[in-house]
């Protein structure tokens, strides 16, 4: 692409004549500057201004700068590719579809905020908006800590460790279906059910007992605490591979120092597992918006229709799609749900860039 | 300048990279062949859409599920294919548990290459008609003559807006099963085809044993709302989508006392547990059970295999009454086929269509123990006199209906309507409502769906 | 000492006791599956459970296989699988060096569009998506499949986040010994960063091993589906099927525990960076 091409002396000189003024008058003005913020800025330009007289000499077409800039969208490309054709062009779709009424065969209907509008009044939208924050602000913190104290604990130079660290996966490999059923049977309604069982002999009353998955008032609990046991392992396989990035030396510096465990992991792993937690933070969070087949298995019952008190953002957007062929409408629920992620999640690289100065 | 430069690379590079992929594309139709060269050429035909299939044959494609556990698809198309050698079926499995989303996905659009689909349900079937990809069979009817009172009454039941859309080719209804075991133990008369409601109560709690460990449940209810919810509608004064439900009342208070004195099973724990209700059944420890007719092939062909020991002694009635109603009015659930207005040939769709749903196909139904959309005496003689199927002639006799109502009438509100009823029912059952509270939760919001 | 050495040894049990209970409590599926897939279908969900069956029925591993083309759809799963991990993997580390160790134009755009449509549920795109690939004349093949789950935005994402960790000083180091961006993504990049790529090439594996919706509405033709469609089949309408369900869940949990297993080593092996950063 760069390769050289024959100069013509005069086309150089004539570029040069333009050029070199320019930078020396770029240079003056770098020494004068007292704010470092500017001067690093007219730093630059002067680096740009250097940079194209190289290019006037050598007579190459491309810059350094755009030289790199080819490099890495090289780089980019065969993944963005693929990417941007086969998922975001769909998703830039959907969010058009949003402001439209379409069932995906008679012709769209500009439907301005209409289907906006009509998320207020609907009552089932309401509650899977509730519902589905409830879920988050609750699992969100205790997978993160569970998947981290797990990651650390299975770090640990202990006998077996490959053997736990393959069954603490295996909630989230074994087959949804086995896992729910699993759960629904230690937390059955009846009075026999083993959980009700211990609360009934801790001297619960019978009639007291809750129902979990078919109660109204526990269901969101034995979700979120079902979806904590099934992702924990998920997240601790990432924090595993965080925890081998961390430098041995850093450790062993810290114990000469006499740091006892919680020092060790206070001053070192954490802050160390920085990138690790703000990766896991997003997707984590991200997926518990997304949250879906778990509460269908557990709360759906055999006709698979939740009610309001369990009812999430995604199942509504499913009925909303593929029942009713509401696409428009399906697609403003989910832009309301991209919106609250992605305003967290810009919170979230705000906190971390504050972290890193 | 610059810019300009910057987004031709681009362009260059992605070329480069779209050249990658189109590489793979070919290596990928490359592979594809050989991956099915260990399979029948039927399968390899499959593969490739527009195949020409052998000796100038036309293919007409058919979106259906369960290929495999569905006994009757393989005779209808050999009978089918025998009468017209230029026609070759091709059936294609969309799978049972999403099969109405999946097929409204295909048919999304305008590239599907279906000829004849199956409609699972009502509003399954309202949203295709309201999305526009189903063609009205009215004029194909009347050009043909096909007599529409063979379906008693069903096709009018799903016309929109004085059009017909589907013809059902199989219905479907529900009955009492019974365990005769259990009565007999119990020493008390088995159910008969003339009950009213009372008297199957009490019927019920008859057979009733609530002692731990040799618990006997008189009767069953799974976990559908149908199995409850629809006893209210049978007197012919109701309807499911009328937007008034008090109705229901004495007969959620008549369940929900039998729940509480253990007369059948708590609904919670049924639900939690997802205990099928063919499970149910085969414990040997339920004396009653309300469910369609499709569960006497399941009931034949496992007692036969061997794997139900508790339940070989049984035998089923009509579904008891209100008083004063005629006895055999019932639910009824329809599987029906539609032609898709991108077939490509609608008249030879068509052709299928009308032989399926009509009597030489209802013969072949009968005959693998289906029950066809079209009953009469023969038919019902076919199905009892299949092995299996109990010899007193009261279950012969609850074969015969008087009055058939779909579970779900069509409504361009069916789903949402459907949402509700659930919901309630849901809540009542499993005490999270008292039964007023859910059924004025009913009317409100359903009042608020058609009121729209 | 003697005091530190007893505390030390009751720490230890205190833990192995922990997860030992932990290690139970995540079994209990399994052996529920396990127990499953030997029962009779009437059996499977009756309460309270049997976990060992009295006639274990072994016919349920034997009738899987004559039932439905298990060999056939085992084959498709595991191409597409191996296909889509090998194509996620290499794309993906590609992409991620560019945004964590290169300054370009257009970079944090770029990037926020990636992480913008992790945070898009499926359900909502799936429809044009689907059309969109019709039009392509992909419905019902594989390479729909491939193309949709190899250019994943999570495994550029995650993929980033493990380089950011990684020195730039030795990048830095390497191109003034004059490699070329590509040699050290080779050179040292990949090989530095094998627990992430394990972690990577585990959760891809599992996702496409198990991805449910995504072949049921592209792959139609009986001879193209895989395993987790051959799995459903054995849900019918009026009936179904647990204890073959449960064979077959059984058996397809095996690769993936294998995959796991064998790409345990890497999560030992720490960042060979001691003497560039301390």
């Amino acid at each position: 692409m760069g390769q050289k091409k024959s100069v013509d002396p005069a086309e150089v000189k004539r570029k040069l004549a333009v050029l070199e003024p320019q930078l020396e008058a770029m240079l003056q003005r770098f020494e004068e500057e007292q704010d470092p913020k500017k001067k690093l800025k007219l730093g630059k330009q002067a680096d740009r201004i250097r940079d194209r007289i190289r290019q006037a000499k050598t007579g190459e077409r491309f810059s350094r700068q755009t030289k790199r800039d080819i490099v890495a969208y090289s780089f980019i490309a065969p993944n963005f590719i693929g990417f941007a054709v086969f998922t975001l062009g769909p998703v830039i779709f959907a969010f058009i579809l949003a402001f439209l009424n379409w069932d995906g065969n008679n012709p769209m209907r500009f439907a301005g905020l209409e289907n906006f509008a009509m998320m207020i009044g609907n009552q089932r939208f309401l509650a899977s908006l509730k519902n589905t924050i409830v879920y988050c602000v609750a699992t969100v913190p205790i997978t993160l800590a569970a998947a981290l104290g797990l990651a650390v604990l299975l770090n640990q130079k202990i006998k077996g460790r490959n053997f736990f660290r393959t069954v603490s996966f295996f909630p989230y490999v074994a087959s949804l279906v086995a896992v729910a059923a699993v759960w629904n049977m230690l937390f059955s309604p009846a009075k026999s059910g083993p959980i009700n069982m211990i609360l009934y002999n801790l001297g619960m009353a019978a009639k007291d007992l809750p129902k979990w998955s078919a109660d109204k008032d526990w269901v969101m609990f034995t979700i979120v605490f079902f979806s904590v046991w099934k992702n924990m392992g998920y997240y601790m396989v990432i924090y595993l591979a965080g925890l081998q990035g961390i430098n041995s030396e850093l450790y062993e510096a810290c114990s000469l120092d006499g740091a006892n465990a919680w020092q060790r992991f206070r001053y070192i792993t954490w802050p160390q597992l920085q990138p690790t937690t703000f990766f896991v933070t997003i997707i984590l969070t991200i997926n518990c918006f997304k949250v879906y087949d778990i509460v269908y298995m557990l709360a759906g019952g055999s006709n698979g229709v939740l009610n309001e008190s369990a009812i999430v953002l995604v199942y509504h957007i499913y009925e909303e799609a593929f029942r009713n062929w509401n696409l428009g409408y399906a697609s403003a629920v989910a832009m309301v749900l991209f919106l609250i992620v992605l305003a967290i999640t810009l919170v979230q690289f705000r906190g971390e860039k504050k972290y890193a100065n | 300048m610059k810019k300009r430069i910057v987004s031709l690379t681009l362009v260059a590079a992605m070329a480069g990279s779209l050249a990658a992929c189109g590489g793979n594309t070919t290596a990928e139709t490359t592979a594809a062949p050989a991956a099915d060269a260990g399979t029948t050429a039927e399968a390899a035909a499959e593969g490739t859409e527009e195949a020409a299939p052998a000796d100038g044959q036309t293919v007409l494609k058919w979106a259906m599920w369960d290929k495999d556990l569905t006994v009757y698809y393989q005779p209808l198309i050999d009978a089918y294919e025998a009468a017209h050698p230029e026609v070759k079926i091709e059936l294609v499995d969309l799978g049972s548990s999403d099969y109405q989303t999946v097929l409204a996905t295909q048919l999304t659009g305008s590239g599907s290459d279906f000829d004849v689909v199956t409609i699972k349900d009502v509003p399954g079937y309202t949203t295709l008609v309201n999305k526009g990809v189903l063609e009205p069979l009215d004029e194909y009817i009347s050009r043909d003559g096909v007599d529409l009172a063979a379906f008693k009454g069903l096709t009018d039941q799903v016309k929109v807006d004085d059009k017909l859309y589907e013809l059902p080719f199989r219905s479907d209804f529900w009955v009492m099963f019974y365990n005769k075991d259990i009565f007999d133990a119990a020493g008390v008369d088995y159910p008969t085809n003339d009950m009213t409601f009372e008297e199957y109560d009490a019927l019920a709690r008859s057979v009733t044993n609530t002692t731990p460990g040799e618990e006997v449940y008189g009767a069953h209810y799974h976990t559908w709302r149908s199995a409850i919810q629809l006893f209210g509608i049978l007197d012919g004064k109701n309807s499911i989508i009328g937007g008034n439900y008090d109705f229901l009342k004495p007969y959620y208070e008549l369940i929900l006392a039998e729940q509480e004195d253990g007369v059948c099973q708590d609904y919670a724990t049924l639900k939690t547990s997802n205990l099928h209700y063919s499970g149910a059944f085969s414990q040997g420890n339920v004396a009653m059970m309300n469910q369609g007719t499709w569960f006497i092939a399941t009931l034949i062909d496992k007692i036969k295999s061997g794997e139900y020991t508790e339940c070989t002694n049984w035998g089923m009635v009509k579904y008891p009454h209100a008083e004063g109603v005629e006895p055999g009015s019932t639910l009824a659930t329809i599987t029906a086929l539609a032609i898709p207005t991108t077939a490509k040939d609608k008249d030879m769709s068509w052709d299928f269509v009308k032989f399926v749903c009509g009597e030489e196909g209802a013969d072949i139904l009968a005959s693998t123990g289906t029950i066809p959309a079209i009953m009469n005496d023969d038919i019902a003689e076919m199905i009892s006199s299949i092995e299996g199927f109990p010899a007193d002639e009261g279950s012969k006799e609850a074969l015969q209906t008087a009055n058939l109502y779909l579970e779900m009438p069509v409504s361009p509100n069916s789903s949402e309507i459907e949402i509700v009823l659930n919901e309630a029912h849901d809540n009542i059952m499993i005490g999270n409502s008292t039964i007023d509270e859910g059924i004025a939760d009913m009317n409100e919001k359903i009042s608020a769906i058609l009121g729209q | 000492m003697k005091i530190k050495n007893t505390k030390t040894r009751a720490f230890r049990v205190i833990l192995y006791v922990v997860l030992i209970a932990l290690a139970l409590m995540m079994l209990v599926p399994f052996a529920w599956m396990l127990s499953a897939s030997f029962k009779l279908d009437k059996d499977v969900f009756i309460f309270p459970i049997q976990w060992i069956p009295e006639n274990p029925r072994w016919q349920n591993y034997v009738d899987i296989w004559n039932r439905i083309p298990l060999l056939k759809f085992v084959l498709n799963t595991v191409k597409l699988t191996l296909i889509v991990t090998f194509l996620q993997l290499l794309t993906s580390s590609f992409a991620a060096y560019a945004f964590s160790k290169l300054n370009f134009k257009g970079k944090n755009t770029l990037f926020l569009a990636y992480i913008a449509t992790i945070a898009v549920p499926w359900q909502v795109y799936m429809v044009p998506q689907f059309m969109m690939m019709r039009s392509f004349g992909l419905a019902d093949t594989h390479l729909a499949i491939i193309c949709l789950q190899a250019f994943s935005a999570f495994g550029v994402f995650m993929m980033k986040q493990f380089y950011e960790g990684i020195p730039t000083e030795l990048c830095e180091a390497a191109r003034i010994d004059g490699m070329s961006e590509y040699q050290i993504w080779y050179r040292i990049m990949l090989p530095l960063s094998k627990p992430a790529l394990s972690t990577l090439t585990i959760f891809t594996f599992v996702n496409t091993w198990n991805d449910f919706l995504g072949p049921l509405i592209y792959l139609t033709t009986e001879a193209k589906k895989t395993l987790q469609l051959g799995l459903r089949m054995f849900i019918s309408q009026f009936g179904s099927e647990y204890g073959l369900i449960m064979a077959a869940s059984v058996l397809s949990l095996i690769p993936v525990l294998i995959v796991f297993l064998s790409l345990q080593k890497y999560f030992v092996e720490g960042v060979a960076a001691s003497g560039v950063k301390g």
